[in-house]
């Protein structure tokens, strides 16, 4: 038996309500949050009557989705579901960001979800699924752009050319400062924040007795990289590589400050990066239309494969560090 | 009362430095990067996907160009995330293997060509930016990452290709028996 229920944005949430019901054959509810199924994903199943399913371990046909439940901090999860038209749950209130920000519409999208914003809703409230929706705006589409064009004479051939070649750059402007407001700024404030705290407050030197003779040798690298690609922890470390992005600006802060050799900072890249991507291989995996046998595989394949690979990236990058800044 | 405003003013010192290190984020990387980005944008444009899709399915072929020039393609034309669906071109065995070297390779493409992943670029920008206090070049590393990050997505497309199939293999074995 299926019920309709009401998903609302929480605290600093943004989007929907959504109203969302399961049917035959679409009653997915699918966790792609590290470390298990979350208890929203749960809660939604058990409320719904949809079944609850890891991203990780298993994977399903889009078809079969409902809803995904995801807990991305605003770089490329939050819209890779919306863009295929799966209705998205993401349990960080997080709003319309990321490379992908322009699928994030409040129709499709809620954001800072706890267990206390949802609740029953009236059946008839429910919304078609948005892959219909999105498929009869597709035909609408395909219907107008059949209507042939016309060829005109040479002159207006080439103003169309060169229409369309700025018409092009434009577009590419746009695109660009998009990026740099949604994408670039916010992290830029952010790692500005941070510097200045840790300039002025006395962290900095905390930091430099602690951590910095770590970065500043290759077993202190090999430790880093061995952490971060140990497989329980690199798909937590992962996310938005806000970690990695982080521990970079306090390795710059200390390349700066002369507590780290310079030539060091090329295996430290490699050093703070083992855990890349490891938060987003069954997303990945089914952008690349792998099938569900193949992501279960995947998975474990990829993390342990990065235990290995880890280390070794390290020791390559430091072999090719020498004579860098000599 | 002496010790509230010293205290007040050590507060305030703390973003007073923040914000300037904004201003020189700002003024220092944006410009350029700005253009840069503008300029790929434009190209990535021009060239168009059904032409980066034609090379990119010679580039399955071999085991070598798969791990190092798909990759690259890929990351290079559709960015991150998007660079992912290049994963259809090659066969199922051979998925996780591409993914794992194309995400591997959205930092250290950062360097050289920031456009494709604009929003991690402080992996490589937190440590460039500690360089460049210190006065030196941004180009030798920025290179060097790019070429060691060449040949860390090769060899772990290779080894995650080995053992997925070890996996699939034992897999196929425990669903007979």
């Amino acid at each position: 038996m299926y019920r309709a229920v009401k998903i609302s944005k929480g605290s600093g949430g943004f989007g929907g309500p959504l109203v969302i019901k399961p049917e035959p054959g679409k009653d997915k509810i699918l966790s792609v949050t590290g470390g298990g199924i979350s208890p929203v994903a749960e809660k939604i199943a058990e409320m719904t009557g949809a079944t609850a399913v890891d991203g990780f371990k298993t994977s399903i046909p889009d078809g079969e989705v409902l809803l995904a439940v995801v807990d991305c901090g605003g770089t490329a999860r939050c819209g890779v579901y919306p863009k295929k038209g799966i209705y998205t749950v993401n349990l960080t209130p997080v709003g319309q960001s990321g490379p992908l920000a322009k699928y994030i519409t409040e129709d499709i999208y809620v954001s800072g979800v706890t267990e206390k914003t949802l609740a029953y809703a009236d059946d008839k409230e429910a919304l078609p699924t948005k892959q219909e929706v999105r498929a009869t705006i597709d035909a609408a589409k395909k219907a107008k752009a059949q209507e042939p064009e016309k060829k005109g004479n040479i002159v207006e051939r080439i103003g169309k050319g060169a229409g369309k070649v700025v018409g092009i750059f434009y577009a590419a402007g746009r695109e660009t400062i998009d990026s740099v407001i949604k994408n670039i700024l916010p992290f830029m404030a952010f790692v500005a924040m941070l510097i200045g705290i840790i300039l002025k407050s006395g962290i900095g030197d905390f930091i430099a007795k602690t951590i910095a003779p770590y970065s500043g040798s290759l077993p202190g690298l090999l430790a880093i990289s061995v952490i971060a690609a140990l497989p329980v922890l690199s798909p937590l470390l992962g996310p938005g590589a806000v970690i990695a992005q982080v521990v970079g600006v306090l390795i710059g802060v200390e390349i700066g400050k002369g507590n780290i050799p310079p030539q060091y900072a090329l295996p430290a890249l490699f050093a703070i990066d083992p855990q890349v991507g490891c938060d987003f291989i069954p997303v990945g995996l089914s952008l690349g239309e792998a099938e569900p046998e193949t992501v279960e595989v995947g998975v474990p394949a990829i993390l342990f494969s990065r235990l290995i690979t880890g280390p070794i990236s390290v020791i390559i990058a430091y072999l090719f560090s020498f004579g860098l800044y000599r | 009362m002496e010790f509230l405003a010293k205290a007040a003013e050590w507060f305030i010192g703390l973003f007073q430095e923040g914000g300037n290190t904004f201003m020189g984020l700002v003024t220092g990387i944006l410009p350029t990067l700005i253009v840069l980005i503008t300029f790929v944008n434009a190209i990535i444009k021009l060239v168009g996907e059904d032409k980066v899709q034609k090379v990119a399915t010679i580039a399955t072929k071999n085991i070598v160009t798969r791990y190092t020039i798909l990759p690259l393609l890929s990351v290079f034309f559709l960015t991150n995330p998007m660079c992912y669906t290049f994963g259809k071109f090659v066969d199922e065995k051979y998925k996780p293997a591409f993914y794992d070297a194309a995400v591997s390779f959205v930092h250290p493409i950062t360097g050289l060509f920031p456009h494709a992943n604009a929003s991690e670029l402080f992996v490589y920008l937190g440590v460039a930016e500690g360089l460049k206090q210190q006065g030196l070049p941004l180009g030798p590393i920025a290179v060097r990452y790019f070429i060691v990050g060449l040949i860390v997505i090769f060899l772990r497309g290779v080894t995650t290709e080995i053992i997925t199939a070890k996996m699939m293999d034992k897999r196929v074995v425990s669903k007979n028996s």
